[in-house]
């Protein structure tokens, strides 16, 4: 679960943490486009290691981090696949440039990960839902939608209990072949589902309780507003794509392996 | 004035043959703090949902009876009409609270009303004060010890202005000082604020002292009902699987062996005083 750790969201204050939602939502947009806009090591080297001193300034590294450790099994798959079929394509023959490739498809998994884990550690789900509504959806979408997020560490606690009172009554998970250990995690999952329904109901009861779906005009205590900040970093976003593609259009980028050979 | 009145009231749940309420009269005066207890399934908490409109709209269900809540007849009335005069607080805190800060969790009903921004500000402020979680605004609920929770989800039902408030067992997560907070918090918005308290509780010892009236229930009915006093001295409760409250209990056996108080005591420090007065000479 380890990969799901980098999105949990905590509340400090920090630069990063009082931008807006939206501001940071086209900051994750953005480094998208750019990371598929450019296939080249040396410019997503530059994408993903640009990126590192936001992760300072909102002080969550060390979320950030364990999150990196927890995509550590995709980032192999990722490079070797990559590794791998280009090595068969050439007639199983290998050349750095491949290794080179290779790698900048990796980063470019690790850039996405990397600036989603920005947005969603440094941004209150609260936030978002508000930016969400702002922008016209529907609210028990949006209600819908901050209520995933926050259950999921109720629920892994939840899932945490049913394993370890299951193994107290002699359940073995790492026991037998592929088959069998998915065979294993039956009985954890079947309470799992049921506690997981049995708490959305309640949650249910306690909405209803407070008056929900009493007016489809629904207000709402705070507001979000653009400042300064907000906007320069708007700005700034929007330059920066246009530079990009500029240097996409104008420029060919050399790869690593040329210029060290 | 009647805030709760009940005649006949008979409900079943859906897919069930036996009722969980059944001819359930029940009249609850403007301002009263009332116990309900009794052992579990004998139907407190359905009683609970149904003053509020949980049943029958949210459970289906057969309902027969009369039940006004506020002066609302529960089944033409929707749960979110009725929300605005009957607050629940359920069991288990962790539920019942949505958002990520204490404050906008609070809102979360008056927001739900579309009051304008102001008056929900306003509304907040009150209730956090008036359940001492002024200091909790800006934390997030889930990294509140139960107790607090607890509290917040008062305040939360508190924001809705509610007339009567209906706490379904609120402390059976909570350690003795937790809940004792819990008993001073709800103990003050009756006492100060007027508000009629129906309080499901299993801890009587800690409970009772503030209560008007207490009620048992046994088997979708109700068994007792009268002042603590009254009912703990019935002798009933303990058939009932209830209990009794220790001082009572004490008082009890005293009388047993010869020695009378002036007046039965519901709190340990009633028992110490009118011990007091027959000790010292």
């Amino acid at each position: 679960m380890s990969i799901f750790e980098g999105f949990v969201f905590r509340r400090i204050d920090t630069p990063i943490h009082r931008l807006d939602p939206r501001v940071k939502f086209l900051y994750t947009l953005v480094t998208l486009v750019l990371a598929i806009l450019f296939n080249e090591f040396l410019a997503l080297f530059v994408l993903f290691v640009g990126q590192l001193p936001l992760i300072w300034v909102a002080r969550v590294q060390r979320s950030w981090a364990r999150t990196m450790k927890g995509s550590l099994a995709l980032v192999l798959l990722i490079f070797f696949t990559n590794l791998l079929t280009r090595w068969a394509y050439a007639g199983f023959r290998l050349h750095p440039v491949y290794l080179e490739e290779s790698l900048a498809m990796t980063l470019r998994f690790l850039i996405l990960v990397e600036s989603f884990s920005i947005f969603s550690l440094t941004t209150s789900p609260d936030d978002l839902s508000l930016a969400m509504e702002q922008a016209g959806i529907p609210y028990w979408f949006c209600f819908a939608f901050t209520t995933s997020i926050r259950l999921m560490p109720a629920i892994a606690r939840d899932a945490q209990t049913i394993v370890n009172a299951q193994r107290s009554r002699g359940l073995e998970l790492e026991r037998g072949n592929f088959l069998t250990r998915i065979k294993n995690y039956i009985p954890i999952l079947v309470p799992l589902i049921v506690t997981t329904i049995r708490r959305s109901l309640e949650l249910a009861e306690a909405m209803e309780s407070r008056a929900w779906g009493a007016t489809e005009k629904r207000t709402s205590l705070t507001q979000l507003e653009m400042g300064k900040t907000d906007y320069i970093a708007t700005v700034f976003l929007l330059i920066l794509l246009a530079l990009a593609i500029y240097i996409r259009v104008s420029t060919r980028i050399p790869n690593l392996t040329s210029l060290i050979l | 004035m009647a805030v709760i009145e009940a005649r006949g009231l008979t409900y079943t749940y859906p897919e069930s043959k036996k009722p969980a309420l059944v001819d359930v009269d029940l009249v609850v005066e403007e301002g009263e703090f009332v116990i309900l207890t009794g052992p579990s399934g004998c139907g407190k908490t359905t009683l609970c949902r149904c003053l509020n409109g949980l049943i029958p709209h949210f459970y289906g269900g057969e309902l027969r009876g009369e039940l006004y809540v506020a002066g609302m007849n529960v089944k033409e009335h929707k749960t979110w009409e009725l929300a605005q005069h009957v607050g629940l607080v359920f069991q288990n805190p962790e539920n019942q609270l949505f958002s990520l800060t204490v404050e906008k969790d609070i809102a979360f009903g008056p927001e739900n009303l579309g009051l304008p921004r102001e008056e929900i500000r306003n509304r907040v402020d009150w209730a956090l004060d008036r359940t001492g979680t002024t200091p909790l605004r800006y934390r997030a609920p889930y990294e509140l010890s139960g107790g607090q929770q607890q509290r917040v989800a008062i305040a939360s039902t508190l924001a809705m202005k509610p007339k009567v408030l209906v706490l379904d067992e609120p402390t059976s997560f909570l350690d003795p000082r937790g809940a004792q907070r819990i008993f001073e918090t709800v103990n003050r918005l009756n006492k100060e604020l007027g508000i009629t308290i129906i309080l499901v509780e299993h801890r009587l010892d800690l409970a009772s002292v503030y209560a008007d009236r207490v009620i048992v229930m046994n088997d979708g009915r109700i068994a007792l009902d009268g002042t603590p006093k009254e009912v703990y001295l019935s002798g009933e409760t303990e058939a009932l699987g209830v209990g009794v409250v220790k001082v009572v209990k004490l008082y009890q056996l005293l009388e047993e062996t010869g020695l009378r108080l002036r007046d039965v005591p519901i709190s340990p420090k009633e028992a110490s005083k009118l011990l007091r007065e027959v000790l010292s000479p």
